[in-house]
Parts: C-alpha cells; sequence; structure tokens
C-alpha cells in the first residue's frame, strides 16, 4: 500500500528537527565565526568581521600543523593495529577454545568504561613514584618510562592506550561479519585444494570488505577527534607531542578563548576528516568501481 | 580519623551557629527550599566548605547547596561558559586572584557592596568587610569605588618547605659540611639550594631511599610549570610580573620587557637544574602532585603552596612528614629582598581565591546569605587548620590556629609577618591568553628541546603577538 510523502516528512520531521538543532545550526554558526576575529578578553571583545584571515593564519600556524601531523600519525598507528588485531582477534573467536566466553567478556570490558576514565586509570598506572608500570619497567628493564618527559614514550603509550580501549569494538564488528559469511564459497575452496591464507584473501577479505570499511571509517573519524582519555594521560605532553587537533582547538577556543581561530581551525579538521575518508573509500572500493 | 574531624567541625558548627540562628532562618526564610550551585577547584579549603560548612548552612538556613569540586582546569571551564553564555546554572563561583582582572572586564560578577547596601534584610549585622586581611583588596574593583566582587575564602603564600629531621640531623649536616664546605641550613642562596639538592638525592641513592633533593613544580604540559616559573622563580631572580612592561604592554627586552632578560634566563637555568634532583614526577607535577611528593617524604625541600602546609605538617594519616616541616622564606637574589621591603617587587606568590557570584544567578539572594556565612569568624580556625588558610586578621589570634602554627613551624606566623613580600598574579585581564601564548615554551624547556635562552626569546615573541592579536599593541 502506498502512503502519502507527506506522512514520511511527518514521520521523519523529529528526527530532522534534532539534526538541524544539535547540527546543522552549530554548524552554521561555527561557519560564520570562523570569518570573524573573536576574543572575549581582547580590548574589543567584540567580533570582527577578518574575512578568510582566520584560514590564512592556519596555514603558517607551526603549532596547529604540527598538531595536525601528529593526529595523523596517531590515526594511523592506531586504526592500523586496531584492524588487524580486532580481525585476528575475532578469527581467534570464530574457533573454539578453552574459557572463549571468559575471553569474550573481558575483552570487550574497555568498551564498557568511559574514555575519560580510561586516561584517568592509565595516568594512575603511569604516573612516576606512583604508577606500578613504571616501577617495575625501571625494577625489571632499568628503563626510565617518564611519560612527562618523553615524547616517544609518550606518543607510544597514547597509541597502545587507544589500541586497548578501541579493539574490542572493532573484534566486535568483525565478529558480527564474520558470522554472516557464507560457507559455501569457503568450503568448495577447500574442497579444490585451497590453502587458508588463499582462501582468506580471495574470499573472506572480500566479502568482509563492506564490514572493514565501515569499522575502518568509524575509527579514522573516533581518532581524528579523540580528545579525553589523551587529556587525562599527557594533557598533551610532553611540550606539544601529543598535542593532537581536538585538544589543541580546546586550548584555543577555551582557554585562549580565541574563537573565530578556533571555529577556522574545527572546519579545517572536519574537511580534512571528510577528505580522508572520501579518499579511503575512493581506494578501496577502486576495483569495484572499475569493474561495474 | 577524617570523618571524626569532620564530625567534630559539624558539632562546632552547630553549637557556634545559634547565636545569630535568628538572622539567617529569618534573612533566608523568603528562599526556602532554593538550590543555589557553586563550582570551585578541588583544594582542601573548598573541600572543606564542600564536606563542613554548606551542610552547616543548609541547617541554619534551610537553602540547599550544591557545590562542586572539581579539577582547575574544569572548574574554569564550566564557570566562564556559564557566565559568557548567562546560562544561571551557577550561583556562586569561584575567582581565584589572578582571575578576577578577566571576570571584572566582562562585567561577569555582582557587585557585592552594592547588592548589600541595596537589600539591608540580607546583611548579617555581624558582617564587617573591615575584617578581611588586606587580601580582600585583590576583590575590589578601582573603577567602581573599590566595590567588593568577591569573599575572600582561601588565601596563603606559597613557602620554602624543608625537612628538619634531615636538614636538623648532625650526621647528615657533617656529612654536608665535609663535601661542600659550609654548613646545611634550609637555603638562603640559590647556591645553597642546588647544593643540598644534589646532596640529598645522593643521600637518598645511598640509603636506598626514594628520597630527592627537591620537589619542582615542572609539569610538561600544564601552566602549573608556567606558574611556578613565573610567579615563583622569576620574581626570586627580580623579574617581575611575567616579565611584562605595563605601559609598553611588551615583554621582550628589545622592546622595554623583561621576560627574556639576563634575569629571567638565569632564573630558568637553575630552575630547570633542579630537575635532575627532583623526584620523577616533577615533570608530571602541578602543585597537588608537588604537595603529595613532599607529605610522601620524597623531597628534602621546595617550594610548596601554603593551602598543603598545614596538613602536610600535621595530618598523620595523609602525611609521613608531620612534625618534620619547617617552613622558611625562599632565597632570592641580590637587592630581589630590599625591593620587595620597600614594595617594589616580591618574593614569591601570594594566592587565594573569594567566592563571587554571576550576573547570570538565578538565586543571588540567597548566595549573598552564603557569602556572608562563610566569613564567620567562629568558622575560620578549623577551616584554617583543614586548609591553611586565613583571610580574617582575627583568625590569627584564634587558640587553635596558634596550636597549629606551632606544628607547622610559625606558617601562620610567616604569613602574617611576611605576606607582604609576596604578591598575587599581575592584575591582566588577559591572564589566560598570554598564558596560553607563553607557556609551551616552558614546557619545551623542560623536556629539553629549547634552551632557557631560546625558550624565553621565543616565549616574549608569542606573548607580545598575543598581546597584539588582543588589541594592546599596534606593532
Amino acid at each position: 500500500m502506498m502512503r502519502s510523502p507527506t506522512t514520511g516528512w511527518l514521520l521523519l520531521a523529529p528526527t530532522i528537527a534534532v539534526l538541524v538543532l544539535t547540527g546543522v545550526l552549530p554548524f552554521l554558526y561555527v561557519l560564520v565565526i570562523s570569518f570573524f576575529d573573536w576574543n572575549l578578553f581582547a580590548l574589543n571583545p567584540e567580533p570582527r568581521w577578518t574575512a578568510a584571515n582566520n584560514f590564512r593564519r592556519l596555514v603558517h600556524d607551526a603549532e596547529f600543523l604540527k598538531s595536525i601531523w601528529l593526529t595523523l600519525l596517531f590515526t594511523f598507528w592506531v586504526v592500523l593495529s586496531q584492524i588487524v588485531l580486532g580481525f585476528a582477534l575475532a578469527r581467534l573467536m570464530m574457533r573454539d577454545f578453552p574459557f572463549k566466553k571468559l575471553f569474550r567478556a573481558v575483552h570487550t570490558l574497555p568498551l564498557m568504561i568511559a574514555p575519560i576514565a580510561v586516561g584517568a586509570t592509565w595516568r594512575l598506572m603511569t604516573v612516576p613514584g606512583l604508577g606500578p608500570i613504571p616501577y617495575y619497567l625501571k625494577d625489571w628493564f632499568g628503563l626510565d618510562y617518564r611519560l612527562s618527559m618523553f615524547p616517544d614514550q609518550a606518543f607510544a603509550s597514547v597509541v597502545l592506550m587507544d589500541i586497548w580501549h578501541w579493539t574490542p569494538f572493532v573484534t566486535l564488528t568483525m565478529l558480527a561479519g564474520l558470522s554472516n559469511l557464507p560457507q559455501e564459497p569457503v568450503e568448495q575452496a577447500r574442497i579444490d585444494g585451497a590453502q587458508e591464507w588463499q582462501i582468506f584473501r580471495d574470499i573472506i577479505l572480500p566479502f568482509m570488505k563492506p564490514v572493514l570499511l565501515t569499522t575502518i571509517f568509524i575509527r579514522i573519524m573516533d581518532a581524528l577527534r579523540v580528545v579525553d582519555e589523551v587529556w587525562m594521560l599527557t594533557q598533551g605532553g610532553p611540550g606539544a607531542e601529543t598535542r593532537f587537533i581536538g585538544l589543541h582547538i580546546w586550548k584555543i577556543v577555551f582557554p585562549k578563548t580565541d574563537y573565530g581561530y578556533g571555529s577556522a581551525m574545527s572546519l579545517l579538521t572536519l574537511y580534512m576528516t571528510i577528505v580522508i575518508c572520501w579518499l579511503l573509500y575512493a581506494a578501496m572500493t577502486a576495483r569495484r568501481g572499475n569493474a561495474s | 580519623m577524617f570523618h571524626r574531624h569532620l564530625a567534630t567541625s559539624l558539632v562546632a558548627l552547630t553549637i557556634a551557629t545559634p547565636a545569630l540562628a535568628d538572622f539567617w532562618s529569618d534573612a533566608a526564610a523568603p528562599y526556602q527550599g532554593v538550590t543555589i550551585r557553586g563550582v570551585s577547584e578541588s583544594t582542601p579549603p573548598s573541600n572543606y566548605v564542600r564536606d563542613v560548612i554548606a551542610p552547616a548552612f543548609t541547617e541554619a538556613t534551610g537553602i540547599a547547596v550544591e557545590f562542586e569540586t572539581t579539577s582547575w582546569d574544569q572548574m574554569y571551564d564550566k564557570a566562564i561558559k556559564d557566565m559568557e553564555a548567562g546560562s544561571g546554572i551557577y550561583d556562586f563561583v569561584y575567582i581565584e586572584q589572578d582571575a578576577i582582572y578577566s571576570y571584572l572586564s566582562r562585567d561577569f560578577l555582582v557587585n557585592l557592596t552594592q547588592t548589600m547596601a541595596d537589600n539591608p534584610a540580607l546583611v548579617n549585622p555581624a558582617f564587617n568587610w573591615d575584617e578581611f586581611t588586606t587580601f580582600i583588596d585583590s576583590f575590589k574593583d578601582p573603577n567602581k569605588n573599590d566595590d567588593v566582587f568577591g569573599v575572600p575564602m582561601e588565601a596563603f603564600i606559597k613557602v620554602y618547605l624543608y625537612r628538619k629531621d634531615l636538614f636538623e640531623n648532625p650526621e647528615i649536616k657533617a656529612a654536608f659540611q665535609a663535601q661542600y664546605g659550609y654548613e646545611l641550613t634550609p637555603a638562603t642562596t640559590f647556591q645553597q639550594w642546588r647544593d643540598s639538592a644534589e646532596f640529598f638525592t645522593a643521600y637518598g641513592q645511598e640509603q636506598g631511599e626514594e628520597l630527592y633533593g627537591t620537589t619542582v613544580q615542572a609539569a610538561s604540559g600544564h601552566p602549573a610549570s608556567f606558574y611556578e616559573f613565573f610567579e615563583s622563580i622569576a620574581p626570586l631572580y627580580g623579574v617581575y610580573d611575567w616579565g611584562i612592561n605595563q605601559e609598553t604592554w611588551t615583554a621582550s627586552v628589545a622592546n622595554g620587557g623583561r621576560m627574556n632578560s639576563p634575569e629571567a634566563v638565569e632564573a630558568l637555568t637553575f630552575w630547570l637544574g633542579l630537575l635532575q634532583y627532583a623526584p620523577p614526577e616533577a615533570t608530571a607535577s602541578t602543585w597537588d602532585e608537588v604537595a603529595s611528593s613532599f607529605a610522601a617524604g620524597r623531597a628534602a625541600q621546595g617550594l610548596v603552596y601554603g593551602e598543603n602546609a598545614t596538613w602536610i605538617a600535621t595530618n598523620a594519616e595523609k602525611s609521613s612528614v608531620v612534625g618534620n616541616v619547617g617552613v622558611a622564606l625562599p632565597p632570592t637574589a641580590e637587592g630581589v629582598m630590599a625591593q620587595a621591603e620597600a614594595g617594589e617587587g616580591y618574593i614569591g606568590y601570594y594566592d587565594g581565591g573569594a567566592f563571587g557570584i554571576p550576573h547570570s544567578s538565578a538565586n543571588k539572594e540567597a548566595a549573598v546569605l552564603f557569602l556572608q556565612y562563610i566569613a564567620q569568624p567562629e568558622l575560620q580556625a578549623d577551616w584554617a587548620e583543614a586548609g591553611g588558610r586565613i583571610v580574617l586578621n582575627s583568625t590569627y589570634d584564634e587558640p587553635k590556629v596558634q596550636e597549629i602554627d606551632a606544628k607547622t613551624d610559625s606558617y601562620f606566623t610567616l604569613m602574617r609577618d611576611s605576606g607582604a613580600l609576596f604578591a598575587g598574579a599581575p592584575p591582566y585581564p588577559f591572564h589566560n591568553q598570554v598564558r596560553e601564548a607563553a607557556a609551551p615554551f616552558i614546557y619545551e624547556a623542560i623536556i629539553g628541546n629549547l634552551s632557557p635562552q631560546e625558550a624565553l626569546d621565543q616565549m616574549a615573541a608569542a606573548a607580545e603577538a598575543e598581546l597584539k592579536n588582543l588589541g594592546y599593541t599596534s606593532n
């Protein structure tokens, strides 16, 4: 039975209203503000039109460019690690082994913890003089582990923390994908004598591509906007060595109250996220696109 | 122990309150059922308000208090957003002495003098602005007839603490004398500070103890390090007000400032040099962690906020150095003490804060009552014990405070007698903005990415660029 388009729009109206209020209007507000010079604590605290000057400043802002680079590096390492680990764990959980249910439950626990609590927990574990990790690293290996002093350790630690926190999410999505794979092509390949890695490469991976693509997109978007857990663990330090773009924008917008410039940064970051996802989508679907 | 302490304090408050019960209940009668909300940093003085004073106020007035104590960053974030948006979430906010100038410039706060003059029914007959120490001057607006915009609730100096059990140990003193050729005493020169820090770090290693030479508040990603340097160390070398010239609003020596002056470079070099003798947590330490390190017996000396001095010296449940805490003025460069005594400089940080009422508050009258309630003299002694803070002149003479003073190596006496040598933050409306522009260079110097000279040169340039952005200079 055909329903009138009006009914459809009416049913969609609440959702659209919420989206407009919480998404479209703030976006438009940020867009407008990005063309103004506006700092509450300037001698003239009123917004002043500066055209594209905020965007021009960004290109020459070494701190901003560094935070972009660090964010991209962080995103690359965490997403790659999580996808590889998550896929491997999902494959493992497709098999039977002792205490599988317990392992699955424990493995999923980090997902249930708020990022701010994850950061706090890791901070407690890594603070010199209090945390067990620096203590045992020094006691067993003589390693001076101080996130607040050594940039490489800080960066590696925030990457590890994010991998620990979000790999279970990848595992679960992969597990869902693997569980729904048709078994016939795999069985036929085995009968035809295919090796396991051939089955993986030529059958499982192509079938899993939609799940992989979705998961990678979600993780990239999350990683590009990471703030809370890194804030708790390192506060962007030492120096600015883990000041990822989300943290950098926060510092510009709140403590510095430079709203116009911070808005321009936010827009550029959004644009960058869209471009990266689009490029990735284009790359991962290129073969199918050519074939069609 | 802590709960017993709270219970005792509550009983004391309950006993103290009936004398003015008529005023509080009468004045609060129109506001029954009202809930006032406040936000502050989680510090010993604020936590005491949350745990003891706010419940007592509710009991006396029937006005409920929801008081949120959170991290320093979050506290500012929440308060400023609320006041700027005018959302009216908070009815009273913590105003640190260094933030009042920003708040006044944005007209965030209710004029308390005016409000109380306009509403005599809200004024406690026993309340008297003149009872406050001179610290209240920080919360007056000279552009509005010195009207008051905040009721002081904490005030303390950042003092030099040292371990008396170490510095007065005859064997240790002999070993130090043999090694350095002069007597071990609390530092009166920077060289003594460095030498004793070096000595105690080595001593800790020899003894197999987690003991280091000195605390350093050198968080490498938090403004606490900027504050320790510019509010405590640089002034000891004669560099005041962050090295910013308040006539030209410039920071670099080339433009008339002192932020990258030779004295500032010497100060930063000395301070960074102490890091090698500090506990490993020093580069992650804000004011809280410094106090914890000292209380845990991990440092022989250091600059510690006075709000922590009393519990470090007296609370055996939280501190392992009770009875062993010495208090002194920090060492100064030649001529600096004379400048401080003449009122032309200062030797460290006189910190503190007040509670003020945002214009956006929907419960200003109830909040005015609360602000007067916390200023009652009979509450101050227990509060001083819990938070090492004094805001009323009469508190110094309270027997309980004098008793604590004796246990803290005369910290309160030092504050009363030498408080004038210390100063709060300079009156900059752009406090946060310039701090955020300058602090990253301190962080880079801490982790060794920049030399002291490079850090200060770049910092001065960044501060001037920010002042230009804010419209203070045109060049």
